[in-house]
């Protein structure tokens, strides 16, 4: 079980900081910042920019991307706005805009 | 599943938190929260801000308004410190709350809300109905400093006499043992004041003379 899920339902407006794995099926407007992994999942809709250890994205999410570890986007997800991370990955029928950095 | 979300012990929102659902905090959320679900707050959690949900069951610290469409529920070790209402309200001993508490419909509500926490401590008996116990709990502290202004005239009457006394108090205080218990607490102040100054004045006029 994640330490922070943001329900389907759920509606964030504001900043969410922590250390612990965050998973989000609502919707966030502000920014994301924590230090373990993020999960958009399908039925999530993310305008923020969002800092972790690893991102996966099977919902939308528009905002610059950082991430320690690792971005994964998953079939269906979207995803626009900048990356910088050491490994990044996109399933077929995901789509994508934005800027990569991967640090080489 | 979806419906139910959590903010972790780790995790700091600032920012409203509104939709379906119900809602777990065991983290702190620094602005209001409003869901149609029940809103938990556990012992490590932590609100500033007003809570609005169905059933509202609080173990943790809340600053802000709680209103429960259903139930607000004070466990043991919560501390809330604004106004409480909703048609069943619990507090349950070991808890804290400092506000207004009323266990009414949603009607009064809004005519029972006043924001400004300053206007409350004087206006409530007037403007509630409601026997709250917490206008019982205000008026103590009101009473309080009323007391302490009428002890204060009377004791530059109680000075006059002691420069008196202590005249002759200085030569009976080698003899009597009970005299020196007395001067014993007020000594210390004497000290402080630099009385030397004195001295060192009448030599600098007879210096200057």
């Amino acid at each position: 079980m994640a330490g922070t899920v943001i329900g389907e339902g759920l509606t964030i407006e504001g900043d969410i900081s922590g250390d612990e794995e965050i998973v989000i099926h609502g919707k966030l407007r502000g920014r994301l910042t924590t230090t373990d992994a993020v999960t958009v999942g399908g039925t999530a809709v993310v305008g923020a920019d969002i800092s972790g250890a690893s991102l996966s994205v099977a919902g939308q999410v528009i905002g610059d991307v950082t991430a320690s570890e690792r971005v994964d986007i998953q079939a269906g997800g979207k995803l626009v706005g900048d990356i910088k991370a050491a490994r990044f990955t996109i399933a077929d029928g995901a789509s994508f805009k934005g800027n990569v950095d991967m640090e080489v | 599943m979806t419906e139910r979300s959590v903010i972790g012990v780790g995790t700091v929102v600032s920012g409203h938190v509104r939709g379906q659902g119900s809602l777990e905090i065991l983290g702190r959320v620094e602005g209001d929260v409003s869901v149609t679900g029940n809103v938990v707050i556990g012992p490590e959690g932590r609100v500033r801000g007003n809570v609005n949900g169905a059933e509202l069951r609080i173990s943790g610290q809340v600053q802000g308004d709680l209103r429960g469409t259903l139930a607000v529920l004070l466990e043991s070790g919560a501390r809330v410190a604004g106004d409480i209402s909703g048609p069943r309200v619990g507090i349950a001993p070991g808890a804290l709350a400092r506000g207004h508490v009323q266990t009414d419909g949603e009607p009064a509500l809004a005519a029972a809300r006043v924001p400004a926490p300053a206007a409350r401590a004087f206006s409530p008996p007037a403007a509630r109905v409601a026997p709250a116990p917490a206008p019982v709990a205000l008026p103590a502290p009101a009473k309080a400093p009323l007391p302490p202004p009428k002890p204060a005239p009377p004791k530059p009457e109680l000075r006059k006499p002691e420069p008196a006394r202590a005249a002759p108090a200085a030569p009976q205080a080698e003899f009597s043992p009970v005299r020196p218990i007395k001067p014993e607490p007020r000594r210390p102040p004497p000290p402080v004041v630099p009385v030397l100054g004195k001295g060192t004045k009448a030599k600098k006029k007879k210096s200057h003379e």
